[in-house]
C-alpha cells in the first residue's frame, strides 16, 4: 500500500474532460434537451407583492390555438412545505392569494413557448392588492400585519451567550457599535433554472431532468411532494451552467412540469427567462447586523455582541430557508480567526413580501466576514493601529488547533497568521502605504483591505442535501476500463475531472481510462450533491475509498495470479507487477477478464467481477480552510466610482487535487465578491415591487471589472481523506470585506467606514461630502 | 410564416420562420444547432453571439428574418475537420470555462476580435471580452486564453477562421 501514498494525478494541473464536448457546442443543457412532442410551459406570474385572489379567467387562454393545457391551483395544489420546520409552506401555484412579485400563478402549456406565452396574456386575473410587509425591522414587530396570518412573522428565533459575557464586555475598557446591512443579492448563474419531464414509455416511470445541484435530493423532493414512489422517479441533471447554491433548491415551477408531464403523458419543458430568474430564484443576502464590541487598549478584541436579522422572503425556500442559513451559521463563525473569548448573539429571521431567500455561494460566510473583517478594522481605526497588526494580535495561533471557538464550533488546523504574513508580502503592503499617502498628496484615494477567512467545509449536513456521506461506484469494466458514478451534481467545478485524478492514483490505470458519471439517480449511488463545498473533501474522500477498496482487490488478484505476496504487488499504467521484478506483471485488462469471464481462476474469497460502492462519511462534522484576501481600490471621490485594481490571494484548502481548478475557483469567486462589494443588489420598491429584472439593471461584474488576481496555495491538510478541504465558496466568503475594507481606507480622510452591501457610488459620494462637512 | 434562407457553418439552409422568431430559436430549436445559448435575451450577456457576415451579433436580439441572406458562424463551425480552433485550444489549455455556459459567446466574439488584433494587449482583450458575462471564472483565464490564442494563430501551428 506504500505505493498509493506516492500519488501522480492528485495534486497535478490536468486539463479538463469536460472541456472538448463544452468548446464545441455539444454539451447538452437542459434547454438543449428536445424530444418530439415535448410541450412548453410559460407562467403567469404576480403583479402584486401582496394581494388576494378574487377570481381568475382561464377561458380566453384554454382556447387559444395550441394550448394543450391551463393549470391553476386547482388543478395542481401541491404544497411545498417542510412541515416539520415552518408553520407555511408555498402551493406550487398561487391558492387565494399571492405573497410576491413573481409568484407562479396559472401555468399555460402550450406546443412552444411563444404560443404559451401569447396565452398567458390572455389570462386574467382579479387581485385585491393588500399591504405589503417589505421592512425586515418592522416585520420582526409584526407591522405593518403578518405575511401569513397563521404564523409570526418572526419563523426563526435563537439567542446565544458565553458563560460572563455581561460582566467581560462591561469590564472592557472600549466599545464600539456599527450597523451593517447587506442588501439582497442572487447567484444569477448564466444558465438559468429549468426542468423537463417525461412518462418513460417502457417502464412507465417519470424522467425529470432537472437544472440542479443534488439529484437524489431532487428525486426525494418529487418523490414526497408527489406521492410517487422514489423507484418510479429518475433524474437526469444534464450539463448544469452555473448553480453557486441557488439551484440547491426545489422550486415551484419543477413540480408543475412534473405534474403536467404526469397529467397531459406528454414531455413537458419549462426554462427560466432572465426576468423571470431575477425575481423568482431564490434570493440571498438581505441581512442586518446591530453589532457591539468591546476590546482593550491593544487592540485584543474580548467580546461581541450581535443582534442578526434577515428577511426569508415571502416563505421559506424548500426544503430550508436561506435566512436561517445565513443567520445561524454567520452566528457560530463570527470570529473568523480570531481568538475572541465571548460571543453574544440573537437572531430573527422574517418573513416578508419578497422572494423566498435561499443558497448563494457562501450563504453566511460574506456577510459574517463582512462584520468581522469590519470590525477588526474598526478597532484598528479607533486605536490609531495598523489593520494587519490587529490582527496579528487577535489571530489564533498555530499551537490552538484544535481550536474551539466562543459558539462552540471546533477549528481543524490551518494556516491563519501564515496566510495572512504572505499574503501581505504578496501585495506588498510595506510599501503601499507610502504610495497611498503619495498619491493622496495628488488626489487620488488609494486603499488597501484585508480580509481573513475561515471556510467551514464539508459540513456533516449542507444546504445541498441531507446527508453527510458522499457515495462512489467503481467498476473495472471487462475490458479494464474504468467507470465510476458519483451522487454529486457539479455545475462547472471539473468533478469528472478530479474524480478521475483520485482513482487513477488508487488503482493504477491510466487517467484517459477513467470515465465519471454524476447526475443519473439510475447510475449514481445515493448521495448529496453538491454544495456547502462538500463535493472535494466527501465525494474525493469517496472516490479515494472507493479506489482504494478496488485497489485491494486488484492486489489480491496480482498476487494470486502471479503467485507472489500482496505486500509485494506494485500498480500503475494499467499494469501490476511484482515490486523490484517488473517482468512477472499482469495488466489490469487480464485481470479484469479473469475477473468476469475466467471466474474459475478467481482468488478465493473474491466477488466474481470487479464492482464495488464505498460510502464515506468525514470523522469530523467539518472541516474547516482558510486563507487571506488582499484588494487594493482606488475611489474616485468625484465620482464616486471604485476600480478594484490590485488583489492577492493565499488560499488553504488542504491537499489539492488539481491547482488550475482551485485557482479557477478562486478567481470567480473574487468576481463575484466585486459584485457583492460595489455592483449587485436587488431593489424593491416601496410598493414591494422588484425594480431590477434585467441584467442592466443588476450589474454583473465584466472583464474589465476584474484584476488580476494573484493566487498562492499553503497546504495543511485534514484530517479526512486525501487530506482534502472543500473550498468553493471561500473566495466569496472573503472578497466582499477586503474590496470594502479597501474603500474605508481610502477614504480614511473623509472618516467613512462602509456598513453596507454593496457600496455604490452615490453611498461612496456621500461618504466624502458627509466627512467634509464633519 | 415567412420563407428565409440561411447560410450557416456554411451550409445553406430554406427555411419558413414566424417573422418574430429570434434568430437563435431558430438556430436551435429549427436548426439543432443548440450550441449557442440563451442566457438573458436582454442583450446583455453575450452568450448568445454568432458571426453574422462576420461580425459578432446578439442572436437574442436579431429576429431570422433579418438575417435571410446572411451568412452565419456558430460555435459549431469553429472547428475545422475535427480540429478545434486556436481559440477552443486555448481555452482547453487554460481552463477557461467552468460550467461552460456563456463560452460559446465569449469564443464567436474571441475569435473574431483575434482577426482584426493579431496581437493585443490584455487590456485590449479585456476590453474587447467586456460584452460577454462569465458568473464561473473571473475572466483571467480567458484573457489567458485570448492571449495564448493570438499566439497560436500567430505561429500559425494551426488554421485561422476565415469569414470573408
Amino acid at each position: 500500500m506504500a505505493q498509493a501514498m506516492r500519488p501522480q494525478m492528485m495534486g497535478a494541473r490536468v486539463s479538463r474532460v469536460e472541456d472538448p464536448r463544452l468548446l464545441s457546442g455539444q454539451a447538452r443543457f437542459l434547454d438543449d434537451i428536445q424530444v418530439p412532442g415535448m410541450l412548453e410551459v410559460a407562467f403567469v406570474r404576480s403583479p402584486h407583492a401582496a394581494a388576494r385572489i378574487r377570481g381568475i379567467h382561464t377561458e380566453k387562454a384554454v382556447q387559444y390555438p395550441g394550448v394543450h393545457a391551463v393549470l391553476t391551483h386547482q388543478e395542481c395544489s401541491v404544497l411545498l412545505w417542510e412541515r416539520d420546520t415552518y408553520k407555511v409552506g408555498q402551493p406550487v401555484l398561487a391558492n387565494g392569494e399571492v405573497c410576491y412579485v413573481g409568484q407562479p400563478v396559472v401555468a399555460i402549456v402550450a406546443e412552444n413557448r411563444y404560443v404559451a406565452e401569447d396565452a398567458a396574456e390572455l389570462v386574467v386575473v382579479e387581485y385585491e392588492p393588500v399591504t405589503p410587509v417589505l421592512d425586515m425591522r418592522e416585520s420582526i414587530l409584526e407591522q405593518p400585519r403578518r405575511v401569513h396570518p397563521e404564523a409570526e412573522n418572526v419563523f426563526f428565533h435563537k439567542k446565544y451567550a458565553t458563560p460572563g459575557f455581561d460582566e467581560a464586555f462591561a469590564k472592557a475598557p472600549h466599545h464600539l457599535t456599527a450597523s451593517f446591512r447587506t442588501n439582497r443579492q442572487t447567484a444569477v448563474s448564466m444558465e438559468p433554472r429549468g426542468t423537463a419531464a417525461m412518462v418513460d414509455a417502457a417502464s412507465g416511470r417519470v424522467t425529470v431532468y432537472a437544472s440542479t445541484q443534488s439529484p437524489h435530493r431532487m428525486r426525494e423532493d418529487i418523490s414526497h411532494l408527489m406521492e410517487i414512489p422514489e423507484h418510479l422517479v429518475r433524474v437526469i441533471v444534464p450539463e448544469v451552467g452555473g448553480g453557486f447554491g441557488m439551484k440547491a433548491n426545489c422550486y415551484p415551477e419543477d413540480i408543475v412540469v412534473v405534474a403536467a408531464a404526469l397529467k397531459y403523458k406528454k414531455p413537458v419543458k419549462w426554462v427560466s427567462d432572465r426576468m423571470e430568474s431575477l425575481e423568482t430564484d431564490v434570493h440571498a443576502r438581505d441581512d442586518i447586523h446591530d453589532v457591539e464590541v468591546a476590546f482593550d487598549g491593544d487592540g485584543k478584541i474580548i467580546a461581541i455582541r450581535d443582534h442578526l436579522m434577515a428577511d426569508g422572503g415571502a416563505y421559506p425556500a424548500y426544503p430550508f430557508s436561506g435566512a436561517v442559513g445565513e443567520t445561524s451559521l454567520a452566528s457560530r463563525v463570527l470570529t473568523g480567526p480570531y481568538d475572541i473569548p465571548h460571543l453574544a448573539t440573537e437572531i430573527h429571521c422574517t418573513y416578508s413580501n419578497k422572494t423566498p431567500l435561499g443558497a448563494y455561494r457562501g450563504v453566511w460566510g460574506p456577510i459574517a466576514s463582512f462584520i468581522q473583517e469590519g470590525v477588526v478594522d474598526r478597532v484598528a481605526r479607533h486605536l490609531g493601529l495598523d489593520s494587519a497588526e490587529v490582527r496579528r494580535r487577535n489571530m489564533i495561533r498555530p499551537g490552538q488547533f484544535p481550536y474551539r471557538n466562543a459558539a462552540g464550533m471546533v477549528y481543524d488546523e490551518g494556516s491563519y497568521l501564515q496566510s495572512m504574513e504572505e499574503a501581505l508580502t504578496l501585495i506588498g503592503y510595506e510599501g503601499f502605504r507610502a504610495r497611498q499617502a503619495k498619491l493622496r498628496e495628488e488626489g487620488r484615494y488609494l486603499g488597501i483591505g484585508i480580509s481573513v477567512f475561515v471556510e467551514p467545509t464539508a459540513m456533516a449536513s449542507s444546504e445541498a442535501g441531507s446527508v453527510g456521506y458522499e457515495s462512489c461506484t467503481i467498476r473495472i469494466e471487462p475490458s479494464g476500463k474504468v467507470t465510476a458514478a458519483l451522487g454529486l451534481g457539479p455545475s462547472g467545478q471539473g468533478h469528472e475531472t478530479t474524480m478521475a485524478q483520485i482513482i487513477a492514483d488508487q488503482l493504477g490505470v491510466r487517467f484517459e481510462d477513467i470515465v465519471i458519471l454524476h447526475g443519473d439517480t439510475d447510475s449514481a449511488p445515493f448521495g448529496g450533491g453538491t454544495g456547502g463545498s462538500r463535493s472535494g473533501p466527501i465525494g474525493g474522500g469517496a472516490a479515494l475509498v472507493a479506489g482504494r477498496q478496488m485497489r485491494e482487490r486488484l492486489v489480491k488478484y496480482a498476487a494470486s495470479l502471479l503467485e507472489a505476496g500482496e505486500e509485494d504487488i506494485e500498480l500503475g499504467n494499467g499494469q501490476a507487477w511484482v515490486a523490484g521484478v517488473p517482468d512477472r506483471s499482469i495488466a489490469i485488462r487480464t485481470i479484469a477478464e479473469t475477473a468476469y469471464t475466467n471466474v474459475r481462476k478467481i482468488p478465493e474469497g473474491l466477488p466474481i467481477g470487479l464492482e464495488l460502492t464505498a460510502r464515506y462519511l468525514p470523522k469530523r462534522p467539518v472541516t474547516f480552510s482558510n486563507g487571506t484576501h488582499i484588494a487594493e481600490v482606488e475611489v474616485d471621490i468625484h465620482t464616486g466610482v471604485v476600480e478594484v485594481t490590485r488583489y492577492a490571494v493565499v488560499n488553504d484548502c488542504g491537499t489539492l487535487i488539481n491547482p488550475t481548478i482551485v485557482e479557477g475557483q478562486i478567481h470567480g469567486g473574487v468576481a463575484q465578491g466585486i459584485g457583492s462589494a460595489i455592483l449587485e443588489a436587488l431593489h424593491y420598491d416601496e410598493d414591494g415591487q422588484l425594480v431590477t429584472t434585467s441584467l442592466l439593471d443588476y450589474l454583473l461584474p465584466e472583464s474589465t471589472d476584474v484584476p488580476r488576481i494573484d493566487v498562492r496555495h499553503l497546504e495543511t491538510p485534514s484530517e479526512g481523506e486525501g487530506g482534502i478541504k472543500g473550498m468553493g465558496e471561500g473566495s466569496l466568503i472573503a472578497a466582499p470585506a477586503a474590496i470594502v475594507n479597501a474603500i474605508s481606507d481610502a477614504l480614511t480622510p473623509f472618516d467613512g467606514m462602509v456598513d453596507t452591501l454593496p457600496v455604490t457610488p452615490p453611498m461612496v459620494l456621500q461618504m466624502v461630502s458627509g466627512g467634509r462637512t464633519r | 410564416m415567412v420563407p428565409i434562407t440561411l447560410t450557416v457553418n456554411g451550409v445553406k439552409h430554406a427555411l419558413e420562420v414566424e417573422p418574430r422568431w429570434l434568430l437563435a430559436d431558430v438556430l436551435r430549436d429549427e436548426l439543432h444547432l443548440t450550441g449557442t445559448h440563451l442566457g438573458c435575451e436582454q442583450g446583455v450577456c453575450g452568450a448568445c453571439t454568432v458571426l453574422l457576415d462576420g461580425r459578432p451579433a446578439r442572436s437574442c436580439l436579431t429576429l431570422a428574418v433579418t438575417a435571410s441572406g446572411c451568412e452565419i458562424t456558430t460555435v459549431e463551425g469553429l472547428a475545422k475537420d475535427g480540429v478545434l480552433h486556436p481559440v477552443q485550444e486555448a481555452f482547453w489549455q487554460e481552463h477557461a470555462l467552468q460550467c461552460g455556459f456563456c463560452t460559446p459567446g465569449f469564443l464567436m466574439t474571441a475569435a473574431h476580435f483575434l482577426e482584426n488584433n493579431p496581437n493585443p494587449t490584455r487590456s485590449a482583450i479585456r476590453e474587447a471580452l467586456s460584452g460577454n458575462l462569465c458568473r464561473c471564472t473571473g475572466y483571467q483565464h480567458i484573457v489567458n486564453a485570448v492571449e495564448r490564442a493570438a499566439t497560436i494563430i500567430r505561429e500559425g501551428d494551426s488554421h485561422a477562421i476565415s469569414q470573408d
